[in-house]
């Protein structure tokens, strides 16, 4: 269970972090004025104190109990984030295994196990699924629009 | 007049067999990705969009704009029939066309709905009509200054008038210049903002960030709150849809009312959302029947369907004229006009006039086409409502996958799509407005080039911003418009505490109120 109060903070924390990153990184390409005009650096150190402090204001609204923040207490319910689980982990597995074994096989694994391991559809019925979005891959994108998909480093190793 | 002849060019360019055919597979999908949650309008435009990259520019800005019509009218009959709302601009229609068709008139609250948007998209196209090419002559003679402060406009009307928590419009905002900065500076030629990776050097693409934002965050969105899609009857009675369109001229007062808050919170980039959300809170303010809202009230349809639609037709005014575009949709196409190598603005209208005019004739056909197409295929695309949503789901991802690697056949992208997908849910989960952020990726750019030439022109001195009548008009404006939500405030905690929640609910209020519903 996670409460708007600490998903408020952890997103201020986040986008903070994010700001502060602009900001040293823009200091390399220096800030100020020179003989060129307006330098590289400062447009972005600008906005990058602008993330920080405005996360700063959000980070303190969601930390101080307010008024509009008290209406809903819980943000994400223990089963929601079951949920959200479910649909964020496998696609993660699913993007990391493209570089391994390629789009294909990982797109049909990834719909294999989306369908048949929470039980939702029959075996065969997920089994057909998996193998048709690989050929629907193919078909539309290495055929009818030559974009080449990552073919992974097995295929590669094969010399495909 | 010379308007028009310009507009009888245009439809000998929109109306040939070709375009008509793209405007049909555009209006399919994008009702498509309209009535799918999960997908909408701005991520579907950017998984068309490296599609188009071969076609001539006049034809693949017919495909995207008719697909964005398309989508806004598809994400109403997901609203209306089975309450959940496929596009976020939809949501206010869900208030009172869910109810009207539970009570067993679906038919009329669909024909109501598309009726009035219709109505709407095509006051934002006489608007466009009319005022586009006299905006571009006067923006003809803008300078650095000028355009700088109406890219300052366009953002604080963001802040003043996006309905979002104020600091949350300026972070998200500024979090999209800073994602614009990555890669090199176009002025001075440095690397900036790489943080050490390479491959950061050509810069964040925008339809990957729109992929992961709108994208992933909207499928987390969704499968947290377990879409149950229990639908109401998608028959349509055609007699009945002659009845309600003949009904509609009795509601002419909102009609023109939604129809003006659309337009203007187009043109201002508010956004379809705003729009949708602001013309049903005044409509339901300033109706007779105004306590009957929420039960299925024709006006609870017709306020927030019209400005939706207003809205998001008139929000290419801004993008042809000025190159500001004024939804996020509208910036997404922004960005493949820059790809298909024009530049959005005021020399469009000089430069690529068959281009400009084509575009506005499309869109008074399109939108024929879209209120055709989509009353018949209401129940396909209703039936579609009822596969699984865990048969969808990893079909969206995939499509989000291979359409981030297929902007540069980049691994990076994806993984960059993937985060973005993160932050796009966090940042919906709490109310943090998505199209700024969209917006300042497209176009950050090119407000900080007019920054810094206005700079290199002024020596250094911010007094350019205020150097002439229009300029200085235009930066005050901005000011104000950033300062509205302080003064708003201060304005609250100066009345008793007691009125405070019954003057306005904002639009965060009831989307929550929503959120819990669905």
């Amino acid at each position: 269970m996670i409460s708007r109060r600490a998903l408020e903070i952890a997103t201020a924390i986040l986008t903070g972090s994010f700001g502060v990153a602009v900001l040293v990184s823009s200091i390399d390409n220096g800030i100020g004025w020179t003989a060129a005009g307006v330098d590289a650096g400062t447009f972005p150190f600008v906005i990058g104190v602008i993330i920080v402090v405005g996360s700063l204001y959000n980070l303190a609204r969601g930390y101080l109990p307010g008024g509009t923040l008290a209406s809903v207490p819980v943000a994400i319910t223990a089963i929601e984030l079951r949920r959200l689980a479910g649909l964020f982990v496998p696609a993660a597995l699913f993007v990391a295994l493209i570089p391994i074994v390629g789009m294909y096989p990982a797109s049909a694994g990834y719909v294999f196990t989306v369908l048949a391991l929470p039980g939702h559809q029959s075996l065969l019925r997920s089994l057909v699924m998996a193998l048709a979005t690989p050929l629907a891959l193919y078909v539309v994108f290495e055929r009818l629009f030559q974009v080449t998909l990552p073919h992974g480093a097995f295929a590669a190793a094969f010399g495909l | 007049m010379e308007n028009l002849h310009e507009l009888l060019h245009g439809f000998t360019i929109a109306v040939t067999m070709p375009h008509l055919a793209l405007m049909v597979i555009g209006v399919l999908l994008g009702i498509l990705v309209g009535v799918l949650p999960g997908l909408g309008a701005p991520n579907g435009v950017s998984l068309l969009l490296p599609l188009t990259f071969g076609m001539q520019p006049v034809s693949a800005i017919i495909l995207l704009s008719s697909m964005y019509w398309g989508a806004l009218f598809g994400g109403s009959v997901t609203s209306i029939l089975f309450n959940i709302p496929g596009e976020p601009s939809s949501v206010a229609t869900t208030f009172d066309g869910y109810p009207m068709a539970r009570d067993g008139r679906p038919t009329t609250a669909l024909a109501t709905a598309f009726g009035s948007a219709a109505f709407g998209a095509l006051v934002g196209v006489v608007l466009i009509t009319f005022l586009a090419s006299w905006v571009a002559r006067v923006a003809l003679a803008f300078g650095p200054p000028e355009y700088f402060a109406v890219y300052f406009l366009a953002f604080a009307s963001f802040v003043g008038m996006g309905g979002a928590a104020p600091i949350k419009t300026v972070v998200a905002l500024a979090i999209g210049f800073a994602i614009a900065a990555i890669g090199i500076d176009t002025v001075s030629g440095s690397v900036r903002l790489t943080m050490g990776v390479d491959e950061l050097v050509k810069g964040v693409s925008f339809v990957v960030a729109v992929m992961g934002l709108f994208g992933i965050g909207e499928l987390l969105v969704a499968v947290e709150e377990e879409v149950h899609a229990r639908g109401v009857s998608s028959k349509i009675d055609w007699r009945e849809v002659l009845r309600a369109v003949v009904r509609l001229p009795r509601h002419g007062i909102a009609l023109l009312r939604s129809a003006a808050i659309g337009c203007w919170m187009g043109i201002t980039p508010g956004g379809p959302t705003a729009a949708s959300f602001m013309s049903y809170g005044i409509a339901r303010r300033f109706s007779r029947r105004g306590q009957h809202f929420g039960t299925g009230e024709i006006e609870g349809i017709i306020s927030p369907e019209t400005a939706d639609h207003a809205a998001g037709t008139s929000a290419l005014l801004p993008m042809l004229s000025l190159g500001i575009p004024g939804s996020a949709t509208a910036a997404v196409m922004m960005g493949g006009l820059m790809i298909w190598g024009l530049n959005p603005g005021p020399m469009l209208f000089v430069d690529q006039k068959d281009f400009v005019w084509g575009l506005i004739a499309s869109m008074y056909v399109g939108n024929i086409v879209a209120v055709a197409l989509v009353l018949l295929t209401v129940p396909i695309f209703a039936a579609l409502m009822r596969i699984p949503f865990v048969i969808i789901a990893p079909l969206i991802v995939i499509i989000c996958v291979v359409g981030a690697y297929s902007v540069s056949n980049s691994y990076l992208d994806v993984i960059m799509m993937l985060g973005f997908g993160v932050v796009g849910y966090l940042f919906k989960k709490l109310f943090y407005p998505l199209a700024p952020l969209v917006l300042a990726i497209v176009i950050g750019d090119k407000a900080e080039d007019a920054f810094r030439q206005s700079m290199l022109l002024s020596k250094g001195s911010l007094g350019v911003f205020f150097a002439n009548g229009l300029v200085t008009s235009l930066v005050v404006a901005g000011l104000a418009l950033l300062l509205l939500p302080l003064g708003l405030q201060i304005a609250h905690v100066l009345r008793k505490p007691g009125e405070r929640k019954s003057i306005a609910p904002d639009s965060e209020d009831t989307t929550r109120q929503k959120v819990r519903v669905t």
